[in-house]
């Protein structure tokens, strides 16, 4: 259960039941049940996307069988223990990474999210410097611009060893076209970028923010006056610069989030290199239990969470000490070198073991009758279908949990009948999921409505 | 801002139909084609000869873009440092700055997100609250037990007035003073006590290093338009003073600078020539080259991506992690010291039988002389080295963790240094070939020439890279690989200088005399000078800029003045502002 009486929808909700009265924990606990029962828009909905790199081993990914009765293949048997929450999508093509500048890799990392081809630009790739950022909002922030407002955070974007260049190869979420959000790398400094008011003394951090208030309005002012004299994109970038500062400026106005109930400060251990290769098996994990306690808290209700990059060339000799190759090169073995073929599906199999352990986190905090994995769905999306070939079609997608009942689960989905299914379709079904309406996302030339037969 | 050559273009037109090198169908990831006619000679909107042209330059005023320039963590650092003399280099803990091309200071790539929002936010506050109490000498009326609050804010005003003025690298406008009164007067009463001048200083220091006038490079250029151009504007002397700062410096303008503006003498060319030179004679201005350099040339790259990847001890036992910086500051110190000491051109950057060594690294290419941890002067075997081309670092980089590669040695070699991009590979392809003691890597890699469907691109690339197969996986000489002769011999094909050729060093001499080559590293210095690519409307700029390139015999110091005397450098279009939404 969350606490959450300092922000703007919740005090409302406190002062509303309790007349503003001092409120004890139990009393918040049975009004949140209560409101967690009142029916869709009420309940709050949670999107969580993972996105790992370099494609799979399609071999060992897909589950054998068909809908209700399927059994998991070596890829995804780490998540045996949540099958009847999975919805395992075959059949759907990133289309929209089929057009437009950019390699492969570029393309599929630019499109997975935004369901748009890439803008021209000058990021160096295979092919020369013909990409851009990608060319859309992605996915995440569309349903945070209609969810986040309830929350200080209206998202988070998290990295795993996400390592530079920061260009389009190590950016999923997007605000806008040419809009990147980076991830935080670090758990450390996203736990005090989230959680660090929090821990503080509270007359400081009121001190604080009544200097963050002042300061804030007159940059707020600065930047509005220098966007009015400008054009084009300059003045695009001035908008979004000043955007940022309008969300800090308002965030004043959320108070800290209090602890309590399920919401309770992480203890992260020893402070370790968020960067080095070695560490990301614990870096992972406090990013996840990081993202579960934004999610306890409600602090925020989207997320994303990038696992190294495109082109990633981390050797995970953590997953096995055999493993001297890199990712990258790993993937693009061919598929009669079984040897390498296995330390690729070990690799695959290690991030659904993570994906497993998110599942897990959510699973352990109670909310309403159930946890807040019931109201969640989790997307595990990759830029590539198959290492090897930069194939993008049979996306090796999957979903859990059921979004508040909206989504079947327990099922794996074939779709033989039909030759190319974009996957915006996809994006659109999750917005569906999350109650927004909409009919299309992403590239117009794949206005196409929602995927068929997954609630 | 690669261009493919029009004789590329053809190969890769070629190429499509006959070897099949790019993917057919589905997935056209080729390249914007209408660049290549950018800045080769006859261009489309010159309808006359040469000279007509240069006629036409002269007479016609023409800028290109101007994008607004968001600081980069270098630029944000290095400014900081002038302004508070404080070395805590506060943006590394930004995001890293997106990188286009080989650069991170590109205007178009660079975006401010919530994160770097939140983190100027922070960086700001720990840099006003660390340096508001020594500030307050500026305020003596703020000092003492009670003080008198208009005295004190009359100070406040002097101290807006001119910390702001290097804040924001001009003047500030009366409105922007009298809201940093405002802001000061509202400071003083958020403190612990009921009046504190230090906490008004701390928030005129957190808006100011927040404020987009810092954060960026604004320029609207003077109020007149300029005869000789459609809607151009001479840029003002503080936005010239800037401009070179940042450009030569990577950091914000001096008191020379700013005395230079305040005369508004950074107008005319030999004023800003002037100050050019002086400001290349100076510690900074080799900075400023060595971050090129560590971008264009992949340098600081070396660490990171190495690091990651490691190398296979096995058949690398000498190779541990501390070389990596090694590496690194070879090349580096080499660079610096070709260029600004002994005033070496371009073509000796390829060419010098010399390099710079410490001990360590003696010790690693089994070279005697260094014997200390000082980079000093070592000269090298000439028929086996040449220049920054044989330093191990950029090779190893440039190779994988086991072995050579003639493929990424020549990618680079084409696209770095010829400024030509290869289509790029079909999505599907094939395993690369695992090491095989019983080849050579140049033998393993001829399939590439075999198949047809690789031979079309790959004859681009690996025969460049072949001329480096002397040099091992961590870029160390070798006269055999695996007991096996090397064949080093290549060609250059598609280039202002093709034929054949054999080893690194008659490689190496190739380039040096490519004509092209100069013009690409012309145009490398065109993007990180300008931060941005160049467009058509450049064409009189870069022609400009190759031309006192050339007049210079190709060094790099006259390079650099040469891109502070363009138009493109000078003036600027006219911003059109849109209605407010």
């Amino acid at each position: 259960m969350s606490i959450r009486k300092n922000h703007r929808l919740s005090r409302r909700h406190v002062l509303r039941g309790l007349g503003g009265a001092a409120i004890a924990l139990p009393l918040l606990d049975a009004m949140r049940s209560d409101s967690a029962h009142a029916g869709p828009g009420d309940t709050p909905k949670r999107l969580i996307i993972m996105y790992t790199p370099n494609g799979t081993v399609p071999a060992n990914f897909w589950p054998s069988g068909n809908g209700p009765d399927f059994t998991l293949s070596p890829i995804l048997a780490p998540l045996a223990a949540h099958q009847q929450d999975l919805l395992i999508l075959g059949g759907l093509d990133l289309m929209s990474s089929l057009k437009g500048p950019g390699d492969a890799h570029q393309k599929g990392t630019g499109s997975c999210l935004t369901g748009t081809p890439l803008l021209e630009g000058d990021f160096a790739g295979d092919g020369g410097q013909s990409a851009g950022w990608a060319g859309g909002i992605s996915i995440d922030q569309e349903v945070a611009n209609h969810i986040g407002q309830d929350t200080p955070f209206a998202s988070l974007e998290l990295g795993v060893a996400v390592q530079d260049p920061a260009n389009v190869g190590a950016r999923i979420s997007y605000r806008g076209a040419g809009q990147p959000l980076p991830p935080e790398n670090s758990p450390y400094a996203a736990y005090q970028r989230l959680f660090g008011d929090s821990i503080s003394d509270p007359l400081a951090v009121e001190r604080r923010a009544a200097r963050r208030r002042a300061v804030l309005d007159a940059v707020g002012d600065e930047h509005r006056a220098l966007r009015d004299k400008l054009g084009g994109e300059d003045r695009e970038k001035l908008e979004n610069h000043l955007t940022a500062v309008e969300e800090i400026r308002d965030r004043l106005d959320e108070g800290v989030i209090s602890f309590g109930g399920e919401c309770q400060p992480l203890q992260q251990g020893a402070l370790l290199d968020p960067n080095l290769v070695s560490n990301m098996p614990f870096m992972g994990k406090l990013q996840m239990d990081l993202m579960a306690m934004a999610m306890a808290c409600d602090i925020t209700r989207v997320g994303t969470i990038m696992w190294t990059r495109s082109v990633a060339n981390h050797v995970f000799s953590f997953v096995d000490p055999n493993i001297k190759e890199a990712h990258h090169s790993l993937a693009h073995k061919g598929d009669e070198d079984a040897p390498k073929v296995a330390q690729n599906t070990a690799i695959n199999a290690w991030y659904a073991e993570q994906m497993a352990y998110l599942i897990t986190r959510l699973k352990a905090i109670p909310e309403g009758d159930g946890t807040v994995f019931d109201n969640t769905v989790i997307l595990w999306t990759n830029e590539q279908a198959k290492g090897n070939n930069h194939s993008r079609y049979d996306m090796p997608y999957v979903l859990a949990g059921s979004a508040g009942g909206y989504f079947n689960t327990g099922r794996y989905l074939t779709r033989p009948d039909q030759p190319q299914v974009p996957h915006n379709k996809l994006l659109v079904s999750l917005l569906h999921a999350m109650d927004i309406d909409a009919d299309s996302f992403g590239d117009p030339e794949f206005d196409t409505g929602p995927l068929s037969g997954l609630t | 801002m690669r261009e493919l050559l029009p004789i590329l273009v053809g190969l890769v037109v070629g190429a499509t139909t006959t070897a099949g090198c790019q993917q057919p169908t589905a997935d056209p990831d080729g390249q914007a084609e209408d660049e290549s006619s950018t800045d080769t000679e006859g261009d489309g909107d010159g309808d006359g000869d040469g000279d007509e042209e240069l006629t036409a330059c002269e007479a016609n005023i023409e800028p290109g873009p101007a994008p607004i320039r968001r600081l980069t963590r270098v630029e944000y650092n290095n400014t900081i440092y002038q302004l508070f003399g404080d070395n805590s280099q506060p943006a590394n803990a930004f995001p890293a700055d997106e990188v286009a091309g080989s650069f991170d200071n590109q205007a178009a790539a660079l975006v401010v997100s919530p994160l770097l929002a939140e983190q100027y936010e922070i960086a700001a506050e720990q840099l006003a609250s660390t340096h508001a109490p020594a500030l307050m000498d500026q305020l003596p009326a703020c000092g003492g037990v009670a003080p008198d609050p208009d005295s004190c804010t009359a100070d406040a005003e002097a101290f807006i007035t001119s910390f702001g003025k290097r804040a924001y690298r001009r003047p500030l406008t009366d409105d922007e003073v009298s809201t940093y009164i405002d802001l000061f007067i509202t400071g003083t009463g958020l403190g612990e006590t009921s009046y504190e001048p230090v906490v008004g200083v701390e928030v005129i220091l957190q808006g100011m290093l927040q404020s987009p006038h810092f954060l960026y490079r604004v320029e609207f250029g003077a109020a007149e338009l300029v005869a000789g151009g459609e809607d151009v504007v001479a840029l003002t002397s503080y936005e010239i003073a800037s401009r070179l700062s940042y450009l030569l410096w990577n950091t914000m303008p001096d008191a020379s600078l700013f005395e230079a503006a305040d005369a508004d003498e950074l107008q005319t060319a030999a004023q800003i020539e002037a100050q050019a030179r002086r400001m290349m004679d100076t510690p900074r201005a080799r900075e400023a080259v060595k971050n090129f350099h560590r971008q264009w040339l992949g340098l600081g790259r070396i660490e990171p991506q190495i690091a990651a990847n490691g190398k296979n001890l096995e058949i690398y036992p000498d190779y541990s992690d501390d070389l990596l910086s090694l590496w690194r500051r070879e090349t580096e110190a080499f660079i610096d010291d070709a260029v600004f000491e002994q005033g070496a051109n371009v073509e000796v950057l390829f060419t010098a039988n010399y390099t710079m060594m410490n001990k360590p690294l003696a010790d690693f290419y089994g070279v005697t002389g260094p014997t200390t941890d000082a980079f000093e002067r070592v000269d090298l075997d000439p028929s086996k080295y040449a220049g920054f081309l044989t330093h191990a670092g950029l090779l190893a980089l440039y190779a994988k963790p086991d072995r050579s590669s003639p493929i990424h040695r020549g990618k680079f070699v084409r696209e770095v240094l010829l400024c030509q991009s290869p289509p790029p590979p079909p999505d599907i392809v094939p395993e690369a070939p695992s090491v095989d003691e019983s080849q050579t890597t140049r033998d393993q890699f001829l399939q590439h020439s075999a198949d047809a469907l690789c031979a079309g691109c790959h004859r681009l690339m690996d025969p460049l890279g072949f001329g480096f197969e002397h040099f091992d996986g961590i870029g160390r000489y070798r006269e055999t690989e695996w007991g096996l002769a090397i064949d080093a011999s290549g060609e250059l094909i598609e280039t202002d200088n093709d034929g054949p050729y054999d080893g690194a060093v008659e490689l190496a001499a190739k380039l040096a005399a490519s004509e092209q080559v100069k013009n690409c590293v012309a145009t490398q210095w065109f993007q990180f000078g300008y931060g941005r690519t160049k467009t058509p409307e450049d064409s009189c700029s870069v022609e400009e800029i190759q031309a006192d390139f050339a007049a210079a015999n190709y060094d790099i110091k006259e390079l650099i003045i040469a891109l502070t005397l363009t138009d493109a450098f000078r003036y600027r279009h006219v911003i059109t502002a849109e209605e407010s939404p």
